[in-house]
């Protein structure tokens, strides 16, 4: 899957335009977080269909839209082809848990599973149209499509800086992402839908709100307790998952040669692999456009 | 799919001429303005819009289950949440210890519902009625990126592929001797028996996919031709139109709104 393309190589847009999609993304996300964080105790209790709800959904999806925009073209189609795969697994565990009397979600399996294989773009692009696609059979994960990004980012740069080497750091990891995750999405939960989606999800907000709590405050509480030991899970799945992978499945994939993503694979067995061309220890300076988003 | 594209066949050819992004704005302007709009009598409307459409269209039996899929959880989520612990409620129904009844936390829980609903369903109205090769031919058409297309399709096609393969996965497992019983222990192992060769046999067909694709030059820039027709017109094209600037009117008045009065 390596091996060059057959066709004509085609002309990359200018990477300083794909840039300043990403960065525009990025800031659509952060600036809505903060817009909303700030403006919270006016708008709360002011009934449905608050102005906060529309802010939330556009500014959110217009950040994961412009976050698709930008790398989607960027990606070769060996990654590309993956997507659809991480979306069905996303969307298969994820309905499933979903359903389930157990505070968690399970739906970025896939969303992991490729920013380990492929790095932090490709998990973006990834989170984000995971929400997307999955709105065809439910609609209401369609505003936390600017979170599922932000996991599939941050799921690769902890691939990217080593933290699947040992297999006791990766549980660390989704629990960090957890947390950064839980609190971006906590708005979304409490103005759009004024509640969790999940029976007993939906029990552990009523505990902290009948200490009377803000519904914000106990729905980040919430989050706080659910995303990060449910991304702890992920990440230890996906650990699983890839290193049972036979090596010529994994080392398919540039970005885990690169930065030597996954133990075992020495870089000096890997040189011999691929040639004295490429060494992979020295392999970030090349900066492809697979690891060089940092978002959130 | 194989099931739906089935049912949608005896659809009336009069929806057949109605071109999908048509369809996909209606549905998204509909979402957007009752969103905006925040009053229960149009929630209640486009809910019964949505069932009626659906009945009419032939595709209530998938939409009802999805739909009540989606909204049953929340609802009672939003029910036991707002119901029974409402701090900022003044009119107290009745009271066991820290759980209050309030009617403004009753109110507050039905409204939400009913909005939710309401765009629930549009939605899904929408993805249930639309011919997803229509869809994806009428994206490319508009020139936004065959690669979002490939991903959509390709998702929605191998969803039910996916599905018989892990079935089928299981049943061989089983056959050699797998038996998942109650513990936790034996649950996990269970799910790596059978995410395993899952994944890895995903990982090798999509590396046979890419190859073809690269190929037919999926990268490559420029111009593209397609088999599939979509039918659109002038009227629909003003439709579109109306409808987008009916939503950023309805978006653009409730946040002035908001902001004028606090």
């Amino acid at each position: 899957m390596s091996s060059p393309s057959l066709t004509l190589p085609s002309q990359e847009r200018p990477a300083a335009r794909r840039r300043l999609l990403e960065i525009l993304g990025a800031l659509a996300i952060a600036a809505t977080y903060v817009y909303l964080v700030l403006n919270q105790p006016a708008d709360i209790t002011g009934g449905p269909g608050s102005a906060s709800a529309l802010i939330a959904l556009t500014g959110f999806l217009a950040g994961a839209v412009l976050l698709i925009v930008a790398v989607l073209p960027t990606l070769p189609a060996s990654t590309l082809v993956l997507i659809p795969v991480a979306l069905v697994l996303n969307i298969v565990l994820g309905q499933f848990v979903g359903s389930t009397l157990v505070p968690f979600y399970l739906d970025a399996i896939g969303t992991v599973l490729i920013a380990v294989l492929a790095g932090p773009a490709a998990g973006a692009a990834t989170g984000a149209l995971s929400s997307i696609v999955w709105s065809f059979f439910n609609p209401t994960v369609l505003p936390f499509a600017a979170g599922a990004a932000l996991i599939g980012c941050l799921a690769g740069l902890a691939a990217r800086y080593g933290l699947f080497r040992r297999f006791y750091l990766a549980p660390v990891a989704g629990f960090a992402t957890g947390i950064i995750a839980g609190v971006v999405s906590a708005p979304v939960a409490a103005f759009v839908f004024g509640g969790t989606s999940g029976v007993a999800t939906g029990a552990i907000v009523s505990a902290f709100r009948a200490m009377g709590d803000t519904l914000l405050a106990a729905i980040t509480k919430q989050a706080l307790i659910s995303d990060p030991m449910d991304k702890a899970i992920v990440f230890t799945i996906v650990a699983i998952l890839v290193y049972a992978l036979p090596r010529r499945a994994r080392q398919q994939f540039p970005f885990i040669r690169r930065h030597r993503v996954l133990a075992g694979t020495t870089p000096a067995a890997d040189a011999r692999a691929q040639g004295p061309a490429q060494d992979p220890v020295q392999g970030p300076a090349e900066g492809p456009a697979q690891d060089s988003t940092r978002k959130g | 799919m194989t099931a739906s594209s089935a049912g949608r066949t005896a659809a009336p050819a009069r929806r057949e001429r109605l071109n999908p992004l048509t369809s996909l704005t209606a549905a998204a302007a509909t979402a957007v303005i009752t969103t905006a709009a925040g009053s229960w009598p149009l929630s209640l409307a486009v809910v019964a819009a949505c069932l009626g459409l659906s009945v009419a269209g032939g595709t209530a039996r998938r939409v009802l289950p999805a739909g009540a899929a989606v909204l049953v959880p929340l609802g009672l989520s939003l029910l036991w949440l707002h119901g029974l612990f409402f701090p900022e409620g003044r009119t107290v129904l009745a009271a066991w210890g820290p759980a209050r009844i309030t009617q403004e936390g009753l109110e507050f829980a039905g409204q939400r519902i009913l909005q939710l609903a309401a765009v629930v369903l549009v939605l899904l109205l929408f993805s249930f009625s639309v011919r997803v090769p229509d869809l994806v031919a009428a994206l490319s058409a508009r020139g936004v990126q065959g690669r979002f297309a490939f991903v959509l399709a390709s998702t929605l096609t191998l969803l039910p592929a996916i599905a018989a393969r892990a079935q089928r996965i299981r049943q061989a497992q089983e056959s050699r001797g797998l038996v998942v019983s109650g513990s936790l222990v034996s649950r996990a192992r269970a799910f790596r028996l059978q995410a395993v060769p899952l994944v890895l046999s995903l990982i090798e067909d999509a590396g046979t996919r890419a190859a073809a694709l690269e190929a037919r030059g999926l990268s490559n820039t420029g111009p593209r031709t397609s088999y599939r027709e979509v039918a659109d017109s002038g009227l629909q094209r003003a439709a579109r139109t109306v409808l987008v600037l009916a939503a950023l009117a309805a978006v653009v008045l409730r946040v002035a709104q908001a902001g004028a009065g606090g």
